[in-house]
C-alpha cells in the first residue's frame, strides 16, 4: 500500500487509544487520516483473540504479544507484555472494563489541571460505555461503543469456594460491590468484561470497525514508524518501514499512540527526549525533554499458594469474583485487587490453591531507554517494581490480610496451610524475588505543565515545544490508576481526539 | 528461584549417595515424573505433567550429573522445555552429604532454578508453589527406601526447604 502523501492526521499505533483517535478523527469526512499499526490487522478476528476461553493461549502462545524481559534484584527474569496487533492491549488483555477511581482523577488533576478531574471527564466516561446493567444511572452510559458484559453477578450461582469467599469477605468488612465502576469501589465485586455475544470486543471492534470503510481513513498494518521528521518546532512527516519498503507520510498533525513502551522509544529515536540516552546510541538531540522514558509505573503482582483441600476450577485469567480490598484498615480506598486462582495440579501431590495479590498503589518509579538506534530493537526497561520500601510493606500487609481471610472458617474448608512462602521469615524474600506485574505499564511520557521538568505533554496532550505532535496512550498518565488500564487508555484516546478536533 | 535445605536420613552415607547418583531410582521418587529413561550413565530424561486450571502441559527435561565426588559434591544440571509456551527452564542442584554416625547421614542441597520466556509469566508461581511440596514428597520417598533398607533409627527433624539463609 502506498501511503506517501499528505494527511491531516497520522496516528501511530492502533492500540486502545490509537483506534479511538483514528475513529473519532475520521468522523469528519474532510479530514484525511492515516492509522499505522506495527502489528498485524487480521480479519476476521482470529479465534484465539475473540474466544475468551482461549485467553491463556493468546498470552502464552500467540504471536500477538510482545515481551520485554526484565530482571528482579536476585537476577531472575520475567517478561512484561504488550499487545502487538490491531486493538493493542484490548486484543490480548483479559477484557476487564474498570474505571480509574476518583482518587486517580484527583492525582491527574494535580498534573493536568481541572480538565482531568473526575467531574470533568465523567461525560466522556459515560459516552464510552454501553452498560446494560447500570446504564440508566447518572454515573453510567448506555449506547456508547464499548459494551460492558457481566457474565456473572453476585447473586448468580457460583462454586462453593467462591460463595465461601463472598461470605468470609463480608465478615472482614468487605461489602457487596455489584458495580465496581463507581468513584470509590470497594468490596466483593462482580467484574464487567468487554464482550459481545460471548466474544471479545476489542477497541478495534468497538471503535474502528464502523470507521474502516470511510474513504478518508487509511489503515496501514505491519508498518513501523521509525522516526519523526522534525523541523522548526513541528513534525513534518512520519518515516515508516512498511511491508512494501520505506515510506514517508506527510502530516499536519501527528498522534503518537504506540503505548507506554514504544511512544517514548519513537520520540527518542526522533531525537526527542533526554540527551544522555539519545546520544548514548549515537543519535542527535532535536528537542530536549528530560521526562521521556522516565516515570515508568506498573502494578506489582505476587502469588501466594495454599495447600488445597479441593480443586478450584475458576477461570484462570478471567475470574468472576474480584476483591477490592485494603492492605491496611486505615486506608481510605482499596489499594488491592485479590483473586482466587484455580488449583495447580501435579500428579503425586495434593492440589495447590494460589491467590494473586495485585498492589494498586505504586510509589516506585522505573524508566525506559533505547538499547540502540535501530527502531526494531526493543527498548530496555527497568520497571522498579516494589523498589520503594512502602510498596513492599503494603504487599506484606496484603499477604497478612489474605492469610487471615483464607483462615476464616468458611474458607478454611477449602484453603489449608500457606505453603508458598512457607515460613513468615520468608515473606519478604518471596515478595521481592517472585513478583510479576499486572501488565498495566503507564507514565513514560507523562503530562504536566510547561514548568514541570519531567512533563512530556501538556494537559491537552500536545508535546511540549512541538506544535503539532500529540501523545495519546497510557504513557501520558502521570500516576497509575487504581484499576486496570485499558479503559483509562480509551479515555485518553477520547480526550486526545476531542482536543485535536478543537485545536 | 533459589532453594536450600538439609535433611537427615537414617541410613549410611554410602547408601544415600548410591541412590542419589542412580538417576532412574532417584527420579522414581519425584512426584509426577513420567517416562523416565536413562540416556547414559550421567543423564536421564523424563516428563512432568502439570495443570493450572484449564491449562495443562507437559514438561520435558533432561538432567545430567555434571560432577560427583563422594560425599561432598554432587551437581546436577537440568534443562527443560514446556509443551505450552516452549519456554526453557534451567536448574542447577548442588548436594552434599555429612556422615553423622555410621547409620545416619545429613543431606544438604542448594538449587537455583531459572525460567525464561513466556513460561515465566506463570511459571515462577507454579515452581514456587510446587517445589517445596515436591521436595517434601521426595524426602519421604528417599527415607522410605533407605531407612527400610538400613533398618536405621528415625531421623531428627528436618530443616525445611526454603530460600537459602
Amino acid at each position: 500500500m502506498n501511503v506517501s502523501g499528505r494527511y491531516d492526521l497520522v496516528v501511530i499505533g492502533g492500540g486502545s487509544a490509537g483506534c479511538v483517535v483514528a475513529a473519532r478523527a475520521s468522523e469528519d469526512p474532510a479530514k484525511r487520516v492515516l492509522l499505522v499499526e506495527a502489528g498485524p490487522d487480521p480479519r476476521p478476528t482470529p479465534d484465539v483473540i475473540a474466544d475468551p476461553k482461549r485467553q491463556g493461549e493468546v498470552i502464552l502462545q500467540s504471536p500477538f504479544v510482545r515481551l520485554y524481559e526484565v530482571e528482579r534484584p536476585d537476577g531472575s527474569t520475567f517478561p512484561l507484555i504488550s499487545g502487538r496487533v490491531m486493538g493493542g492491549g484490548s486484543s490480548v488483555n483479559n477484557m476487564s472494563v474498570i474505571r480509574p477511581i476518583r482518587r486517580d482523577f484527583d492525582a491527574w488533576s494535580r498534573f493536568g489541571g481541572p480538565a482531568w478531574s473526575y467531574d470533568a471527564l465523567l461525560p466522556l466516561m459515560r459516552a464510552i460505555e454501553d452498560d446494560p446493567d447500570f446504564g440508566d444511572q447518572p454515573l453510567h452510559g448506555r449506547g456508547g461503543p464499548l459494551r460492558l458484559h457481566r457474565s456473572w453477578k453476585l447473586d448468580d450461582p457460583a462454586d462453593p469456594p467462591a460463595r465461601a469467599l463472598i461470605a468470609a469477605a463480608a465478615d472482614f468488612g468487605l461489602p457487596r460491590c455489584d458495580d465496581l465502576n463507581v468513584p470509590e469501589p470497594f468490596g466483593v465485586c462482580a467484574s464487567p468484561y468487554s464482550q459481545v455475544d460471548g466474544r471479545r470486543q476489542s477497541v478495534a471492534d468497538a471503535y474502528l470497525e464502523i470507521a474502516r470503510n470511510r474513504p478518508n481513513l487509511t489503515i496501514l498494518s505491519d508498518a513501523t514508524a521509525t522516526r519523526l521528521d522534525i523541523a522548526g518546532g513541528r513534525v513534518r512527516g512520519v518515516e515508516l518501514a512498511t511491508p512494501d519498503g520505506p515510506s514517508t507520510a506527510g502530516a499536519d498533525q501527528v498522534v503518537v499512540a504506540a503505548g507506554t513502551y514504544h511512544s517514548p522509544q519513537l520520540l527518542m529515536l526522533s531525537g526527542i527526549g533526554p540527551a544522555g540516552p539519545i546520544e548514548a546510541v549515537g543519535l542527535r538531540v532535536a528537542h530536549q525533554l528530560d521526562g521521556v522514558g522516565e516515570n515508568f509505573q506498573d502494578h506489582a503482582v505476587v502469588y501466594i499458594t495454599f495447600q488445597g483441600t479441593t480443586e478450584l476450577r475458576e477461570d484462570y485469567l478471567i475470574p468472576k469474583v474480584r476483591l477490592i480490598a485494603k492492605s491496611r484498615p486505615d486506608l481510605e480506598y482499596g489499594d488491592l485487587h485479590v483473586f482466587m486462582r484455580p488449583s495447580i495440579r501435579v500428579a503425586g501431590i495434593p492440589p495447590l490453591l494460589p491467590v494473586s495479590i495485585h498492589l494498586l498503589d505504586v510509589r516506585s518509579r522505573g524508566r525506559l531507554w533505547l538499547t540502540s538506534a535501530d527502531p526494531f530493537d526493543l527498548p530496555a526497561v527497568d520497571p522498579a517494581i516494589l523498589r520503594h520500601p512502602d510498596d513492599v510493606r503494603a504487599m506484606l500487609d496484603a499477604m497478612d490480610f489474605v492469610t487471615r481471610l483464607t483462615a476464616h472458617p468458611k474458607l478454611a474448608e477449602f484453603y489449608g496451610p500457606l505453603i508458598s512462602p512457607e515460613s513468615p521469615d520468608g515473606w519478604e524474600e518471596h515478595v521481592t524475588s517472585s513478583y510479576i506485574t499486572y501488565n498495566h505499564a503507564v507514565g513514560t511520557c507523562r503530562m504536566g505543565s510547561a514548568d514541570d521538568p519531567l512533563a512530556v505533554v501538556d494537559p491537552e496532550l500536545r508535546v511540549h515545544g512541538l506544535d503539532n505532535l500529540w501523545i495519546a496512550d497510557a504513557s501520558v498518565l502521570p500516576v497509575i490508576p487504581h484499576a486496570t488500564t485499558n479503559l483509562a487508555a480509551i479515555l485518553v484516546g477520547e480526550v486526545a481526539a476531542r482536543n485535536i478536533a478543537r485545536a | 528461584m533459589k532453594l536450600a535445605g538439609r535433611i537427615e536420613i537414617a541410613a549410611p552415607a554410602r547408601d544415600v549417595w548410591d541412590l542419589m547418583i542412580d538417576p532412574v531410582s532417584l527420579a522414581a521418587c519425584v512426584p509426577g515424573v513420567q517416562h523416565v529413561a536413562r540416556v547414559d550413565d550421567r543423564t536421564f530424561k523424563g516428563t512432568i505433567s502439570a495443570a493450572v486450571g484449564p491449562m495443562e502441559g507437559q514438561f520435558e527435561f533432561a538432567s545430567t550429573i555434571v560432577s560427583s565426588e563422594y560425599p561432598t559434591d554432587l551437581q546436577v544440571e537440568t534443562l527443560g522445555t514446556d509443551s505450552v509456551t516452549r519456554s526453557q527452564l534451567q536448574a542447577n542442584v548442588q548436594a552434599w552429604l555429612e556422615p553423622l554416625d555410621p547409620g545416619r547421614t545429613a543431606l544438604a542441597y542448594r538449587a537455583t532454578v531459572n525460567v525464561n520466556g513466556r513460561l515465566a509469566i506463570v511459571g515462577e508461581m507454579i515452581l514456587r508453589a510446587t517445589a517445596g511440596v515436591m521436595i517434601g514428597e521426595l524426602v519421604k520417598c528417599l527415607r522410605a527406601r533407605l531407612e527400610a533398607g538400613a533398618g536405621g533409627r528415625p531421623a531428627a527433624a528436618d530443616v525445611a526447604a526454603g530460600p537459602p539463609g
